[in-house]
């Protein structure tokens, strides 16, 4: 176990990231997810946080994001496709666990085997949809921001007209 | 909690230098390994390699595994454990005495080949089941299955036969069951059902800072209702009455893991104190498995019989001992493992001269809470265990 300790005299222990590496290759994502949200906070320490948080990336960046390349790079079908499947779960829940390895999955898109043709096409449908997302709150925030200064007689009709027509136009 | 926080701290480092070096068992004693499911598949060939070769060279095969009779039972003293000895016993296949009970083996063998093929677990009652008019009586399966993992030189739960589930925990602790992860404090008063199969369970993060065992449920549902790790930083764990093996082999791979002081809460009778024994060294049956499972660094915090009297239990609370408690009284005194602590021993003669016991339930005289709120507390910080 990796110690990390506390200011009060206490420790937590996490997981030693070798360990990891036998793990399948999804569960150290949803391991860095699972302490960065519902663990993290409970420590109230910010220099313990700041030093898991640093832990945390190392995973990500040793175990986690090599995990997945190495099987998506492979040439064996039926573990890219099994990748695929628990990726694009993941893809559905929370998006950016995955984004580091968008790029290879783009380049599975092109391969001949429907199934991974199938599961990549999903997974980067995710990441439409996210972007979509994103931009759609950002045009919302924009257009709030406008109906305010539109009521406080700040801006015209027309530049308020503007903001929603692009937000509606988006969201449509 | 300034006793407990030392402690704690002492068997941080102590187990970070542990890590470094194994545990050195006698040399007069068998060695017992912890396998995968593929090196148990590996010693299962080796064994049936060996019988087939008997066969083509004598016609006379036998199987050679360890005695697990009473006289080859060693305790460590250096270790605190109780171990098996080189004695070793024959199971000829030519014997008429011997065909029965061979047959039966090889039929778990064959059954337990089948499970590590499969990645399955089953109970001991499963096996059973699979020829009932094999076995005749589940005594005679249960034996076979201790057998065929001396025979490997394994413990019981690598060949993957499991017993059913019965501990639970709960507290500051974090654990990954193949793809899931589960959080212990957030499961509701029952806690977590402990597994048998633990070669599933891993542990991922804990902040805990002792680990409390607790022989009664009663006791914890006192403790999950009162929310106790919450403030005193721990991981809490019953069998619920005697300790089974897969509570004894998490208590175990908890506390080493974690490097954490583990402390138990028992009744102040007999019975509680042998159930301390055998989280503390192991149980004489499966001595074979100890290292594996005892825990020699358990501390025994209460109840103790000095408590009666400390703690005024009202009279009332106090149950007289029948003669069966005098004679289990007297049984562990004689026990090696009790000659050797002092403290330990001194109680139980306090125990014989007073002839009282109490439960832990007892302690609700003065209250629900008194438990949660002032015995385990005071107890922990002023360092009060044995």
């Amino acid at each position: 176990m990796k110690i990390f300790h506390k200011k009060d005299g206490g420790i937590v222990q996490l997981i030693d990231k070798e360990k990891m590496k036998e793990w399948p290759i999804e569960l150290p994502l949803i391991f860095i997810e699972y302490i960065r949200n519902n663990q993290l906070n409970s420590y109230n320490d910010s220099k313990l946080k700041k030093e898991i948080e640093q832990y945390l990336d190392e995973v990500l960046k040793d175990v986690a994001i090599p995990g997945l390349i190495k099987v998506l790079d492979g040439d064996n079908f039926e573990e890219t496709n099994k990748a695929l499947v628990r990726i694009d779960e993941l893809a559905k829940k929370k998006i950016e666990l995955v984004k580091p390895i968008k790029p290879y999955v783009e380049k599975l898109v092109k391969k001949e085997n429907k199934e991974i043709r199938k599961h990549s096409n999903s997974i980067l449908e995710s990441f439409t949809k996210a972007d979509r997302r994103k931009r759609l709150a950002e045009k919302r925030k924009i257009m709030q921001e406008r109906e305010k200064e539109f009521l406080a007689g700040k801006i015209s009709g027309e530049e308020y007209a503007n903001a929603r027509k692009e937000y509606l136009i988006l969201k449509e | 909690m300034k006793a407990t926080k030392e402690l704690f701290q002492e068997f941080l480092k102590k187990g970070i230098e542990d890590e470094k070096k194994q545990i050195k068992l006698p040399e007069h004693t068998v060695k017992i390994d912890e396998l995968d499911r593929e090196l148990t598949l590996d010693r299962i060939n080796n064994l049936t390699d060996s019988l087939i070769e008997m066969i083509f060279e004598t016609g006379r095969p036998a199987i050679r595994l360890p005695s697990r009779t009473s006289a080859n039972i060693i305790w460590d003293e250096k270790n605190d454990l109780l171990l098996l000895g080189r004695q070793i016993m024959e199971k000829q296949f030519h014997s008429l005495a011997s065909v029965a009970d061979i047959t039966r083996l090889m039929k778990v063998l064959e059954k337990i080949n089948e499970l590590l093929l499969k990645d399955l677990h089953a109970t001991k009652r499963e096996i059973f089941y699979s020829a009932v008019q094999l076995f005749g009586d589940q005594k005679n399966s249960d034996k076979c299955i201790e057998d065929v993992a001396t025979m490997l030189y394994t413990t019981r739960n690598s060949t993957h036969i499991v017993a059913s589930a019965k501990g639970s925990c709960i507290g500051r602790l974090r654990i990954r069951d193949k793809n899931d992860i589960i959080d212990l404090e957030g499961l509701g008063s029952g806690g977590w059902t402990i597994s048998p199969m633990l070669d599933n369970i891993e542990i991922i993060e804990s902040d805990a800072e002792f680990i409390l065992v607790l022989e009664k449920d009663a006791a914890m549902i006192r403790l999950a209702e009162a929310r106790f790790w919450r403030k005193y930083p721990c991981i809490i764990l019953t069998a619920k009455g005697a300790a089974d093996i897969a509570t004894r082999m998490f208590l175990k791979r908890i506390s080493k893991e974690l490097k954490l002081p583990v402390f138990s809460l028992v009744d102040s009778d007999p019975y509680g104190h042998y159930i301390h024994s055998v989280y503390l060294r192991g149980s004489k049956r499966l001595s074979y498995e100890s290292p594996f499972l005892a825990t020699p660094d358990i501390k025994l915090l209460g109840v103790l019989t000095r408590d009666l009297e400390k703690y005024k239990i009202p009279n009332d609370c106090r149950i007289p001992m029948n003669q069966t408690d005098i004679k289990r009284t007297k049984e562990l005194l004689n026990e090696g493992f009790v000659k050797k602590n002092k403290e330990w021993e001194t109680d139980l003669k306090l125990a014989l001269k007073l002839k009282v016991k109490a439960e832990i339930q007892a302690l609700s005289a003065f209250g629900f809470e008194f438990l949660t709120d002032q015995y385990i507390p005071e107890k922990l910080s002023t360092g009060d265990w044995i």
